[in-house]
């Protein structure tokens, strides 16, 4: 009885992206070395980093679309390279753009990944509207891609996310195309929805205010993907003299003023 | 006292009372696009009867014949030789349904497997280079049967316009597209059902719509040539016997039947791309 009550706790507590070591080469190009980091479960981070950092590479791997020349990488339990579909449904991913197929509406896209599991199209659909909601969408379901605003389209693209369940939910520069007020909008809006659920997520960005207002925890990399810095940021949500601090720490870490912040 | 500039301004503003309806009704023909078009088929048509009409006064019924000889045989034709349209409609339809769906698949087979890709490519470019005529005479030897004749040369001919688009399509297709369904883990099925087939949608309709009058040319040349029934081999009929008259008829026919089936094809693709942005260019 101990011994299935503390397999359920390792289970709980296991950490839903799991990276040892792992090195990734383009050509004779280190762009990956020795990576090695954890996000728990319920947890939100930050992969911070210059162009070039090599975050795209290590979220790749982490998505299973690449495998990692060396080290170890475990996703929801499983290699999402070599048991790529063993992590359906438990992993969701919000690109940069919204990547809509313009011939679905709105409602059509969101349920995409609901309906690649299988779910029954009446389920799927009342799931998506709902997911739609969520993310402040209620009412423009009908639409077409090309009728919605790039703010809407990208909330699109997370209810489409959000919509599958997913135990795991990678974002990849999500905001970073959008105007500030947008951008600050649709940050808070899901915020609020992924810690609502709970769900784990991992944000990779350059913008160093997406960090500060969403995520539990930042890693920042430096060339080669080293971790540079390491720290949480729970308290620099609530506190404005600790984000600024906090952000201060950050643009050390990075080598300097991060230019994209302004923009 | 009215200054000149008054009288300026009044001329602008107000339309003369004589001849304001007529100026008003000037620029709105002018400026509708499609009102503009139709008006611009009319008077090419008015041009091609009288010159027809002013032909016919110099040279034989066997050469030109007048307008009203070949309304009076479209007339004729349309209550007796119908049939012969409708073969040729059938004819048309079976050729390009099967085409497409064939077509299709094969330009799927050419983006889809690397193993197949360089054996079905060789074999589409090499049919592509097979004159049509070639078909033509091949087919008559072949067959014995006119049906298969015929729907066999339209057939080879039309195959490698899909097979091509097909390819090209697929090869078109966006792979941050692809990236994000592939985030999802589908099946090949569902990444086929949800993502290839609608964006190829468009391609095989671009297809249909540039092949249809060359399909009905090549099935009219086909029926010319390897049939006893249909509008090519009225129409060879009509040329050996002179009748003039009846061939500009069944061509007057195809011209109707082209515009029709382009009207058809651009309804189903009204219906079919709907979600299509139009792009305005100034």
């Amino acid at each position: 009885m101990n011994m299935l009550a503390k397999s359920f706790d390792a289970v709980a507590t296991a950490p839903v992206i799991s990276l040892r070591g792992v090195r990734k080469k383009f050509g004779g190009h280190l762009v990956v070395d020795n990576l090695s980091f954890n996000v728990g479960r319920g947890e939100i981070v930050t992969l911070l980093g210059r162009t070039g950092a090599g975050k795209t590479t290590v979220l790749n791997i982490i998505m299973g679309t690449m495998r990692a020349d060396a080290g170890a990488v475990s996703v929801a339990g499983a290699d999402p390279y070599g048991e790529f579909k063993s992590l359906k449904g438990k992993l969701a991913v919000a690109f940069q753009t919204d990547r809509l197929l313009p011939w679905r509406t709105a409602v059509e896209n969101a349920e995409l990944g609901l309906l690649i599991l299988g779910i029954d199209r009446k389920i799927a659909r009342a799931k998506a509207i709902e997911c739609l909601a969520s993310v402040n969408l209620a009412g423009s379901e009908h639409k077409r891609p090309h009728e919605l605003s790039g703010g809407m389209r990208q909330r699109v693209s997370l209810a489409r996310a959000l919509a599958v369940d997913p135990e795991l939910i990678l974002l990849d520069e999500s905001f970073s195309q959008l105007d500030h007020v947008t951008s600050r909008s649709l940050r808070a809006d899901f915020c609020k929805v992924a810690r609502q659920f709970g769900k784990t997520c991992l944000i990779v960005t350059h913008r160093i205010d997406d960090a500060l207002e969403m995520a539990d925890r930042v890693i920042v990399l430096g060339p080669g993907a080293r971790i540079m810095l390491e720290m949480p940021l729970a308290e620099a949500r609530l506190n404005e003299q600790t984000r600024e601090q906090c952000r201060a720490q950050i643009e050390t870490a990075l080598g300097g003023h991060n230019e994209d912040d302004n923009n | 006292m009215q200054t000149a500039q008054d009288r300026a301004i009044a001329t602008e503003s107000e339309p003369p009372p004589d001849g304001g309806r007529a100026a008003a009704l000037f620029k709105f023909v002018v400026t509708r696009p499609s009102i503009r078009e139709a008006g611009a088929t009319v008077v090419v048509v008015l041009i091609l009867l009288a010159a027809m009409q002013i032909a016919s006064w110099y040279v034989p019924d066997y050469i030109m014949p007048s307008p009203e000889a070949v309304s009076g045989a479209i007339w004729r034709l349309a209550h007796t030789d119908y049939f012969h349209v409708l073969a040729t409609l059938g004819r048309l339809a079976a050729a390009l349904s099967f085409s497409l769906v064939a077509g299709v698949l094969l330009g799927l087979v050419m983006a889809l497997s690397p193993l197949l890709r360089p054996f079905v490519r060789s074999l589409v470019v090499i049919d592509t280079g097979i004159p049509a005529l070639s078909w033509i005479l091949l087919a008559v030897f072949w067959f014995k049967n006119p049906e298969k004749r015929i729907f066999f040369i339209l057939v080879m001919i039309l195959i490698p316009f899909y097979a091509l688009s097909i390819y090209d399509g697929f090869r078109a297709l966006p792979k941050d597209l692809v990236d994000m369904i592939e985030s999802f883990r589908p099946s090949q099925w569902q990444t086929l059902r949800y993502l290839i087939v609608p964006h190829l949608v468009p391609y095989v309709i671009l297809t249909t719509k540039s092949v249809i009058g060359y399909a009905t040319r090549m099935v009219i040349f086909a029926e010319l040539v390897a049939s006893a029934i249909g509008v090519g081999s009225r129409m060879g009929l009509a040329q050996s016997t002179f009748h003039m008259d009846e061939v500009l008829a069944w061509t007057f026919f195809l011209v109707v039947l082209n515009i029709v089936l382009q009207l058809l094809v651009t309804a189903i693709e009204k219906a079919a791309l709907g979600w299509r942005q139009e792009a305005a260019v100034r």
